[in-house]
């Protein structure tokens, strides 16, 4: 066992940068940190996208960041590899954000909600943009509502189908779309782009 | 699509798409992550030995605590039995000092461990059947748990007898069940007491 370790740890130092994140979760999972700090610097910057982008705020974004990696460590034992590991940390990531925006009420709690969420015209408070300005889309996606951004960050920027979604959020399939096209409509008319015929 | 762009994609897809999936944090969160961890050991990859021994160590853990226990019953018992004690000897117990599982580590053990064993196996017998039967049978139990323990030990560290953590938590048990025949046979006897009083 200790000699299995060596031998990993001389390779990381003999190459580290061409290793594969299952080779340095490998090591990490034997109590490697070095090899566990690769794959924070391979990583944290989607990670932190993801959590800014569902959160809003750099603060919460980078306490989630933080939080993520230090309950990715603590359960590197659980991760199976079937999914690739950056997948694995953004499940996390969004576990993490959607628990924090829960502790501080700024979640809907059921899918009940989440579709009325969906259907619902912006509150004021999340009018936070001038009428008749046009957005650039970074901006305009920080004016949806929590729900509908959501989803379309997880399924627009970062590329996971609806079923993937509706898993991480705990929604319903149904409701994943639902809040999907509603961003798409908001999103279009804040960057003054016309609709579609199917928005 | 009507409003499709000349190179034919959407230009809300095009722009969700062009944007960048990273942005770095604006500090460095390392540090901070790498002196949370610090504090916590990572957990091994699942393996057969790994959940062999967190369901010993779980069984050990049990059995030190209602070794514990009935220590302080016996104890309260013995109190008890001061004024009450009967002359007649109980009878002889079934239970020796002798631990069920010797056969593997038992060098590791040491002559210390032997020595002391043998010695407290006679105090161990001699307290033991001085207990009231409700009590006697929890210490009964109780070795026999932790010998049981040390036998499943015994037997999983046969088949990986690399694995620190077995070897530790088998000594741990054996360090128990002497533990427990301590106990007992610290007890005062109905004896003792009485001439005490």
């Amino acid at each position: 066992m200790t000699t299995g370790a060596a031998t990993h740890s001389s390779a990381l130092t003999a190459d580290r940068s061409s290793l594969s994140d299952s080779a340095l979760v490998a090591a990490a999972r034997k109590g490697d940190m070095r090899a566990f700090e690769r794959l924070y610097r391979l990583h944290s910057g989607k990670v932190m996208g993801l959590c800014l982008r569902m959160t809003r705020r750099h603060d919460v974004a980078e306490d989630c960041v933080q939080q993520t990696f230090i309950r990715a460590w603590r359960s590197l034992a659980a991760f199976e590899g079937r999914s690739a590991f950056g997948t694995w940390l953004h499940r996390i990531a969004v576990n993490e954000v959607l628990t924090h925006q829960r502790n501080h009420g700024t979640r809907a709690e059921s899918d009940e909600e989440a579709v009325a969420d969906a259907t619902a015209e912006p509150l004021e408070s999340q009018r936070a943009y001038d009428a008749g300005e046009v957005m650039d889309v970074e901006r305009a996606l920080a004016t949806l509502p929590p729900g509908s951004r959501h989803v379309v960050v997880l399924q627009t920027v970062y590329g996971y189908s609806h079923e993937e979604v509706a898993d991480m959020l705990g929604i319903a399939v149904g409701t994943c779309k639902a809040q999907l096209h509603r961003g798409r409509r908001l999103l279009r008319e804040r960057m003054g782009l016309p609709e579609t015929a199917d928005e | 699509m009507n409003e499709s762009n000349k190179t034919g994609r959407d230009p809300l897809d095009e722009a969700l798409a062009s944007l960048p999936e990273s942005i770095a944090p604006q500090r460095d969160l390392w540090p901070q992550i790498r002196a949370e961890i610090e504090q916590t050991p990572i957990a091994a990859p699942k393996s057969v030995v790994q959940s062999n021994w967190f369901r010993l160590a779980a069984a050990v853990l049990l059995v030190l605590a209602t070794s514990f226990v009935t220590y302080y019953v016996t104890r309260q018992s013995m109190q008890q039995q001061v004024a009450q004690v009967t002359p007649e000897a109980a009878p002889a117990p079934q239970l020796t000092g002798q631990p069920a599982s010797f056969t593997f580590g038992r060098e590791r053990l040491g002559a210390g461990y032997m020595n002391a064993r043998a010695e407290l196996d006679k105090r161990f017998k001699e307290r033991l059947a001085a207990l009231p039967p409700a009590d006697r049978a929890k210490v009964e139990k109780n070795l026999a748990d932790l010998r049981h323990a040390a036998d499943e030990i015994s037997a999983t560290l046969a088949q990986h007898p690399s694995d620190p953590l077995l070897q530790d938590l088998l000594m741990s048990t054996y360090q128990s069940e002497l533990q427990l025949l301590a106990n007992v046979s610290d007890l005062p006897t109905a004896g003792s007491m009485r001439t005490d009083l």
